[in-house]
């Protein structure tokens, strides 16, 4: 069975700490006034009892005649008690007066008896169905040595403290209920503004990217999440800006050769001609195709890049040795239009696939040539910026690229020179496969220009020597 | 020579057979899979070029059957289609190369000469000669008509490569690739000017030019005594 790993909602989030604290609380009060309750009933009792027992002890206290005079006087001894039974007896049992039928003989002899009155020796007796507390106290005259027990009915109270207890449970279930009906309201009402955000996030469609959500609206809560959305909005719809423009710029590169070829094939075939302005066509023709071709192919290794499916191989290169068959490859071109080239800084090793590497490094030091100055030098430098990471720079000469030009070298089709016609360019992907590979072969790709000279820096993976 | 094309594309298949005919090859060109898969299985070819993409049966199970009848023909492969499981598959089924749409005519006569050329037995020669011009490879060195041409490293490689594919057309992706060790596409003139520079050592000084621009192909060595 699949075991979701949602985690619990909110909603139950709250709800469960908010029952466990009230289910807490309500415990604690309970007790609380439970114990209180029985307390105040042991005080009543207790004072009950000393009255009673001292009352007793007075009459035993006074000289009397008989028996008979005893007895009447101790059943006099206490009026106006309900509930309450007495009876005393000599110390070796012999019963002197009861003053009802309830004999606590036994469990007066039993009992460990005090000297008067003494709180915490009130005891519970149940006989039967039910309970007393009861007081035993020792009282020694100069006749005789009794022992008093007196007894009170607590069925009353343990009847009433039940019922309480009862009522406050159901009191307190109710209260638990209301609460968190009351707090699952508050919650359902709480969570309102984050379903009116979702609501405005469903509106958010392509062609209205630009509706943002108001953060000074929300919750203060809800404020960084706002604002962390409408941010991913913002780079969302930059891209998707620049994606719609692209497909335009494609349309529009596309455009371009397609009307020549288009224009003089039809030109061409429009009266006969001599075989030499045929061929002459045919090879036009043929350079413009070849151009669109080289279009279509960098387009779709971009695609490819864009989509993870160009995986590098993890090779480790030493950065002289490349730089040098790369020198190799341009000298003859770099001689012809009179540039030199110069390898700078350490032989490091790093990490990149070969020929990704040298693709990278050709179309830089392609673009490098076009804008040296006759005469001038380009120099490829290698540095370790960091302990795990090489910096490899085509530095040159040339004029300075104005800076709100920078940031979008590396965009396809983006030219800063918007007169510079394309064919000495090539299609303008040369520097957007250059980013594309170094991202592929997990290194980033820096420009910096000034006055005198243009620098492109690839920073790649440093190797361990071995 | 004996060629044979499957390819259902209409256009391609015409300039292919027309162009490789002009190339000197005996062309076949089937029109679809199940006649080119009877063809392969039932007659004898040297270099099969095959579409991959055709309407009844693929390229993939041609050259499937083809290898289970054990006809170790070589193959080159066609594709619109230009993904690394594409070109792995077509390989571990066994074909031996394999071109991307849209591809140049000259890559592929380029590539049908090295698949031929790896099937026989080839004499790698240390003394390369073509009409006046001598090529010593073990000695490096290179004479014309008796005189000594001096050439830098990857020169020699460039007049060597030239020399030993004499008479084939090449092109500039294939000489950047076998001189340079650059396997990819390029667009600058890097070749064009080497081409130059090899060309006024080797060619300026004499009256027949060995070296040849064919225009929009690439670049071929031959001695035609009449070429301006």
């Amino acid at each position: 069975m699949r075991v979701s790993t949602r985690p619990l909602s909110l909603t139950m989030r709250v709800l469960l700490f908010v029952a466990i604290t009230i289910i807490g609380c309500f415990t604690f009060v309970a007790s609380l006034i439970n114990s209180s309750i029985e307390h105040h009933f042991l005080q009543q009792d207790s004072g009950e009892l000393q009255v009673i027992t001292q009352s007793v002890e007075s009459v035993l206290s006074q000289p009397f005649q008989s028996q008979k005079q005893l007895e009447n006087a101790l059943s006099i001894a206490v009026v106006g008690h309900h509930g309450v039974y007495y009876q005393v007896n000599t110390l070796e049992g012999e019963l002197v007066y009861q003053s009802s039928h309830n004999d606590f003989t036994e469990l007066a002899m039993r009992a460990k008896a005090s000297q008067g009155f003494k709180k915490e020796n009130i005891i519970t007796w149940h006989t039967g169905s039910k309970a007393y507390r009861a007081l035993v106290s020792e009282l020694e005259t100069s006749k005789q040595h009794y022992k008093i027990a007196v007894a009170i009915d607590m069925s009353f109270h343990l009847r009433f403290l039940t019922q309480f207890k009862q009522s406050l449970w159901v009191i307190m279930l109710g209260s638990a209920v209301l609460v968190l009906l009351v707090a699952w309201i508050a919650i359902h009402q709480g969570l309102n503004p984050l379903r009116g955000l979702t609501q405005k996030m469903l509106d958010i469609q392509t062609n209205k990217m630009d509706v943002r959500l108001d953060h000074n609206n929300v919750p203060v809560e809800l404020e960084n999440m706002v604002q962390s959305f409408n941010v991913m909005l913002d780079r969302l719809q930059s891209e998707f800006i620049r994606l719609s423009n692209f497909s335009s710029d494609i349309a529009h590169e596309l455009r371009t050769p397609l009307t020549n070829i288009i224009t003089q094939t039809q030109v061409g075939l429009s009266k006969s001609r001599a075989v030499v302005d045929y061929q002459e066509l045919l090879f036009s023709n043929l350079e413009e195709l070849e151009r669109l071709t080289k279009m279509v192919n960098d387009m779709l290794w971009l695609a490819k890049t864009q989509n993870g499916l160009i995986k590098p191989k993890q090779q480790i290169l030493q950065s002289h040795d490349e730089i040098a068959s790369l020198f190799d490859y341009f000298d003859a071109l770099a001689e012809e239009v009179g540039i030199c080239f110069k390898t700078e800084g350490e032989n490091l090793r790093f990490y990149c696939d070969q020929l990704h590497f040298r693709q990278l490094l050709s179309n830089l030091l392609s673009n490098a040539i076009r804008y040296t100055p006759k005469g001038a030098s380009i120099s490829v430098k290698s540095e370790k910026v960091s302990a795990d990471t090489v910096c490899i720079s085509v530095v040159n000469p040339g004029e300075k690229i104005p800076a709100e030009h920078l940031p979008y070298l590396f965009d396809r089709f983006y030219r800063p020179d918007k007169s510079r016609q394309k064919h000495s360019d090539g299609v303008g992907l040369g520097l957007a496969i250059v980013k594309a590979l170094a991202e592929a072969n997990d290194g980033a790709i820096k420009v910096y220009s000034d006055e005198h000279e243009t620098c492109f820096s690839v920073y790649l993976k440093s190797a361990k020597l071995t | 020579m004996r060629l044979l094309i499957v390819e259902d594309e209409l256009k391609t298949g015409n300039y292919l057979k027309q162009g490789l005919t002009e190339a000197g090859f005996q062309v076949s060109l089937a029109r679809n899979g199940l006649d080119g898969h009877h063809l392969a299985m039932t007659e004898l070819f040297d270099v099969i070029i095959l579409d991959v993409m055709l309407p009844d049966v693929s390229g993939w199970r041609i050259l499937q059957s083809l290898r289970e009848a054990k006809k170790q023909t070589p193959v080159l492969f066609l594709s619109a289609r230009d993904s690394v499981d594409d070109r792995v598959k077509g390989l571990e089924l066994g074909a031996d190369d394999y071109l991307i749409k849209p591809f140049a005519f000259s890559e592929v006569l380029a590539r049908v000469r090295t698949l031929l050329r790896r099937g026989g037995t080839q004499k790698v020669e240390d003394v390369l000669k073509i009409a006046d011009l001598e090529m010593n490879i073990p000695k490096r060195k290179v004479q014309r008509a008796g005189q000594r041409i001096t050439l830098s490293n990857k020169e020699f490689s460039l007049l060597e490569l030239l020399l030993r594919r004499e008479g084939e057309v090449l092109p500039r992706s294939l000489i950047a690739s076998q001189v340079w060790d650059m396997n990819f596409d390029s667009d600058t003139n890097v070749i064009d000017v080497a081409i130059r520079r090899l060309r006024s050592k080797v060619d300026d000084d004499f009256t027949v030019k060995l070296i040849h621009t064919v225009r929009g192909m690439g670049y071929k060595l031959e001695a035609m005594p009449n070429a301006s």
